[in-house]
């Protein structure tokens, strides 16, 4: 069911309830539409953008990875420590982005080897990873409140700095945009990831190199979890092993609302970002008026079911709309007599 | 297939029974019925979130909710406990919350056909939420002496929730194996579009299952408002993760249709088990979640691979049977390949 008319596009309605989004608050607020400030409180919720992005390419292989938010904790304690062990920043900061890689591979591996559920293995490495967090910060005496501080300047500047009012974050979410989306939607293995998500048989007996594309996708998953970890490690300015441990829930309800079927098979990065900048600014727009992140929290939940709701509504009565179409064009090409054992059909 | 399952229980039975004898053998104190009994204690709350979430993921769903359901209506018992309401209907009350929120869940997964993982992802936002709402986002405290009274009660050194608990599992067990109506989670799970046309209630099936897990969520928050005596804003944070993780390891498989309560209770108290011992063995604690979800990984792939193997042996025999049938018939006759 590819749709080709632009405004019957999820991207498209995303398009407009940010616009909605965007008008009520600033109809209520209209300090709230400052440019300069909507672009600099775009950093809140930049690792949530990291992180998304490449989830997308997992759930559309009809997989989930909810170990993302350990390789956070992960990924900022190995940049914490290895930097603490004498080493320059930037090779602790690849060290870190090579870990989230590994631990990427590993979830992949057991995804792709086995028929398990993704989500049992994910919720294992989940406990693992986020264990070996805490281990590794318990044994080095960094598991309280401050984890490892005083890390450079230069380190930290990458999520604080900015080119005019535009952060480097942002733009770096803004480039990966684009490179993913090259990757997912103009390359041979984008394609595979939305054939195996549709019918993982199928695209095994199509030659599409199934088991490749899915630890490939999950290393992409569980690299943009390091690299959020590292965002937030820049951003809060010390290294703990529980950043990022609240960015899970978030960060799923980011691609489901993105327009993504948990089921697998379909999805786009642009819908995640859009979604990604949704909720964000609901939750900044929300505070700004003074709106507790409780209640915030009780908003976003609500939109989310609502959202998926609706658009499983629209979904379901296209089809009913489709199968009234076939039946009665079958009845016209049979002589207007509606064959007893198919009326059910 | 029914031998599966079970043996899988059993494996994990005997896994937990090597583990508490080696941690024994390190370490006596373990041993002895006071530690044992305060690890079952500790246990409660896991246990019967995992019985919760068994319903649910047996119709081949998942509710990640449990947790915030669990936070919820203990809010509500100790709100209800210090406005004076009597121990009794503050815990009816409980747990009629507990059912009612797990039965939004159900409406909205069996009815209007929502994910349900994105269903209980958006549920587990507002209640947390409405949670922090009903308090302003303090602690509950100063909860009266009768819920505490309860909980300390002992019969032959056992605690009374913890009797409570281990006769909830069995009764739910005997009625899972009983009751005509209670296989019906077992069916849907396994092939819903088979159990739709054998005539079997599909959707109020799963809306049910979803209600369970509520249900089973406000009893935990009994338990927990009885030992803890408070309530913190963190009450069944992560909980549901732990729930899914004591359930998988027990043998509840999340493809639905295979689980029993027992799945529950071993997983439940092999997760506590392993977080005691690591006090008793000396090992740091912060080593917990790592050595958990190794041992998880480790008996899913365990089980995978019995699971390859055994299909494999089936599916030898079946091709004996077929090629020794094939040649004393005759040739036209072709058996139906199963599956």
């Amino acid at each position: 069911m590819k749709l080709f008319k632009p405004w019957l596009r999820w991207e498209f309605f995303l398009v407009v309830l940010l616009g909605v989004e965007m008008a009520v608050f600033g109809f209520i607020n209209p300090r709230f539409l400052n440019v300069e400030n909507l672009l600099y409180s775009s950093s809140d919720f930049a690792h949530i953008m990291l992180a998304a992005l490449p989830l997308t390419l997992v759930i559309i292989t009809g997989g989930i990875d909810i170990s993302i938010a350990a390789v956070m904790g992960l990924a900022s304690i190995v940049l914490g420590v290895t930097w603490q062990a004498g080493v320059d920043v930037y090779t602790a900061l690849a060290v870190a982005l090579a870990v989230g890689v590994l631990a990427g591979i590993l979830n992949g591996l057991l995804v792709a080897n086995t028929d398990i559920n993704p989500l049992v293995i994910t919720l294992g490495t989940l406990f693992l990873f986020s264990g070996l967090a805490t281990a590794i910060a318990g044994s080095l005496g960094a598991a309280g409140y401050e984890g490892i501080s005083g890390l450079p300047r230069e380190f930290t500047r990458l999520a604080h700095g900015s080119v005019g009012p535009v952060p480097y974050t942002l733009i770096f979410v803004l480039v990966l945009v684009l490179l993913y989306s090259i990757l997912l939607h103009k390359t041979r293995f984008g394609r595979s990831l939305y054939l195996i998500g549709a019918n993982k048989d199928a695209a095994r007996f199509s030659g599409v190199p199934v088991k490749q594309s899915i630890v490939t996708a999950y290393a992409l998953s569980s690299f943009g979890g390091a690299m959020a970890g590292a965002m937030l490690t820049a951003y809060f300015t010390s290294a703990r092993s529980d950043l990022g441990s609240d960015a899970l829930l978030p960060t799923i309800t980011a691609v489901v609302l993105g327009g993504a079927s948990i089921l697998g098979g379909s999805g786009t990065i642009v819908g995640s970002f859009l979604a990604v900048l949704i909720l964000g600014y609901l939750k900044q727009g929300l505070l700004a008026l003074g709106v507790t992140s409780d209640v915030s929290q009780v908003v976003t939940g609500l939109l989310l079911i609502t959202v998926v709701a609706l658009k499983y509504w629209a979904a379901d009565l296209n089809q009913l709309r489709r199968n009234r179409r076939a039946l009665r064009t079958r009845t016209n090409l049979e002589g207007g007599v509606l064959p007893e054992n198919q009326a059910s059909t | 297939m029914s031998k599966l399952p079970q043996s899988r229980e059993a494996v994990v039975l005997l896994l937990l029974v090597a583990l508490i004898a080696v941690i024994g053998l390190i370490n006596p104190s373990f041993w002895e019925p006071k530690s044992l009994l305060s690890m079952l204690n500790t246990s409660l709350i896991l246990i019967l979130l995992a019985t919760g979430e068994m319903f649910v993921i047996l119709t081949r769903g998942i509710d990640v909710s449990v947790g915030a359901m669990m936070g919820l209506a203990a809010v509500v018992l100790g709100l209800a406990l210090n406005a004076g309401v009597p121990l009794w209907l503050a815990i009816v009350l409980t747990l009629l919350v507990g059912f009612v929120l797990g039965a939004i869940n159900g409406v909205g997964v069996a009815f209007v056909r929502i994910p349900p993982i994105i269903m209980t992802l958006g549920a587990l936002g507002v209640y947390r939420g409405m949670m922090l709402i009903l308090t302003g986002g303090s602690w509950i405290e100063t909860i009266p002496q009768s819920i505490k009274t309860l909980a300390g009660m002992k019969v032959f050194e056992v605690s009374v929730f913890a009797i409570a608990t281990l006769l909830i599992v069995l009764l739910t067990t005997l009625l899972l194996r009983r009751i005509r109506q209670a296989r019906y989670f077992y069916y849907v799970g396994d092939n819903e579009d088979g159990a739709f046309m054998l005539g079997i209630p599909v959707r109020p099936t799963q809306a049910v299952a979803y209600a369970l897990s509520g249900l089973f969520a406000g009893v935990a928050a009994v338990i927990f408002v009885g030992q803890i005596g408070f309530v913190p804003m963190q009450t069944g944070y992560g909980q549901e993760l732990n729930a899914i993780a004591a359930g998988v390891l027990g043998g509840i498989n999340l493809s639905g249709g295979v689980g029993s309560p027992v799945s529950a209770l071993i997983g439940g108290l092999f997760l506590t088990v392993i977080n005691s011992a690591l006090v008793f063995l000396k090992v740091p604690a912060f080593w917990n979640n790592a050595i958990a979800g190794a041992i998880l990984l480790i008996v899913v792939l365990i089980d995978f691979r019995v699971r390859v193997a055994v299909e494999m042996r089936q599916r030898q025999q079946r091709a004996n049977v077929r090629r020794e049938t094939s040649a004393a018939i005759q040739p036209s006759f072709t058996p139906e390949e199963s599956r």
